[in-house]
């Protein structure tokens, strides 16, 4: 019994930012994302025993929460596409430089089409390979990797277009 | 590889441009051409901003709110299974109960015949063939009433005459005297309990069963005495009520 709540104490505290974050980018929404990610983990506890590697548990635990995430549509389908998405993304105090580009990058990363952004967010944060996005998304590998391709190729051209002075116009 | 394919690889994964990279294709065709090395750098700078912006702030609380709610799930689920633990318990003990009981009660015969001899050889010794006390036809037919029958007159010398648990069975025990050993006549209630047998017997001892309305008349006897008289004369001689 301490056994197990030890693992889960362990899993939870070096996982539970990454998975945080992956919900995060799945629904735009910090309320929404951290409920995903409760709600993983408890599921993560009861199947606590059938993850026998724990080199897997990252990749076993964003399988639970897309699952999860999927439950949510389910659910509620009538909650979503109230707003537009990128004007509900996280607008954080615009400090300095670095977080004004931050921010017109997340905008452009959450217009991105979920298809695109998805993996995305598994290699960048999830550091996996193009064979353990393709086994999680239930994709092949080539399509996963055109995927790729074309969010940061649109991610590029968004930066290359990005204009001169962003942020406040005053007077 | 040519250019496209270059770019396409390098922007569907930065990291093949690593100096570590396991893609020995990209490797060499990176050496090929400066812009290319540009173009790859240009591709890690891009990563490392999409890196950043992806890393969004993570609640500093949350590690501390799941533990908590899985204690508290977890303590809710350990309740339940106390009270299936205790359930569990007092079904057992009850089986046991039950297991008991029908251990002490049931019987470890399977038929009329081989209880009637056991209980015979039993109280063998408690009767001698030659006893001097007589019980009355009266006294007979009041223990008699209680299995709703009636001896219209005596069978020989009754010399004993009492209730008896037959197979936990209330029953009645009785001992004439026989030619050289005792007759033993048991008038026992209808029961699926045991088997009925017409006719039983072992190297000493041979018995016949007569079924009656409501009551099994069992004759057991030695071999020197004719089963088949007795049978007649109990036939002949009861009558029941009812």
């Amino acid at each position: 019994m301490m056994t197990k709540q030890v693992r889960y104490e362990a899993l939870v505290k070096a996982l539970h930012g990454d998975l945080y974050r992956y919900a995060y980018w799945l629904c735009h929404e910090k309320q929404v994302a951290e409920d995903l990610v409760q709600e993983t983990f408890l599921r993560a506890w009861r199947a606590l025993d059938s993850l026998k590697d724990e080199k897997a548990a990252k990749s076993w635990l964003i399988t639970i929460l897309r699952r999860e995430n999927a439950r949510r549509f389910e659910r509620k389908r009538f909650e979503m596409s109230e707003y537009e998405e990128a004007t509900i993304t996280d607008t954080q105090a615009l400090s300095n430089e670095q977080n004004i580009e931050n921010n017109w990058l997340r905008e452009k990363i959450a217009q991105l089409p979920p298809e695109y952004s998805e993996p995305l967010v598994l290699q960048v944060l999830g550091g996996f390979n193009g064979d353990d996005i393709a086994n999680m998304l239930n994709l092949n590998k080539n399509t996963v990797m055109t995927r790729l391709f074309r969010a940061r190729n649109q991610l590029k051209d968004a930066l290359a277009a990005e204009p001169e002075s962003k942020g406040v116009y005053n007077g | 590889m040519d250019d496209l394919q270059f770019r396409r690889a390098i922007l569907a994964d930065p990291k093949s441009a690593d100096q570590n990279s396991q893609n020995a294709e990209i490797l060499a065709a990176l050496q090929e051409d400066e812009t290319r090395k540009q173009f790859a750098q240009d591709i890690n700078n891009l990563d490392s901003k999409i890196r950043e912006a992806l890393t969004i702030p993570v609640p500093d609380d949350l590690s501390d709110k799941l533990i908590l709610r899985q204690s508290l799930a977890n303590h809710q689920i350990h309740k339940r299974k106390t009270r299936i633990h205790l359930a569990l318990a007092a079904s057992v003990a009850i089986m046991g109960g039950l297991l008991f009981n029908f251990m002490q009660f049931s019987s470890a015969y399977g038929n009329l015949g081989d209880y009637a001899l056991a209980h015979v050889y039993h109280e063998e010794t408690s009767f001698a063939n030659n006893s001097k006390s007589r019980v009355t036809l009266t006294a007979l037919n009041q223990k008699m009433a209680a299995f709703d029958g009636n001896f219209s007159e005596s069978l020989g010398k009754l010399i004993f005459a009492d209730y008896c648990r037959f197979d936990g069975m209330k029953s009645l025990h009785l001992v004439f005297q026989g030619k050289t050993s005792p007759v033993t006549v048991f008038v026992v209630p209808k029961n699926d309990q045991l088997d009925f047998t017409a006719k039983f017997n072992d190297e000493k001892l041979f018995g016949e069963s007569l079924g009656f309305k409501h009551a099994n008349v069992i004759v057991v006897a030695d071999k020197n005495e004719s089963l088949g008289q007795w049978q007649k004369g109990i036939s002949d001689n009861i009558a029941w009520s009812i």
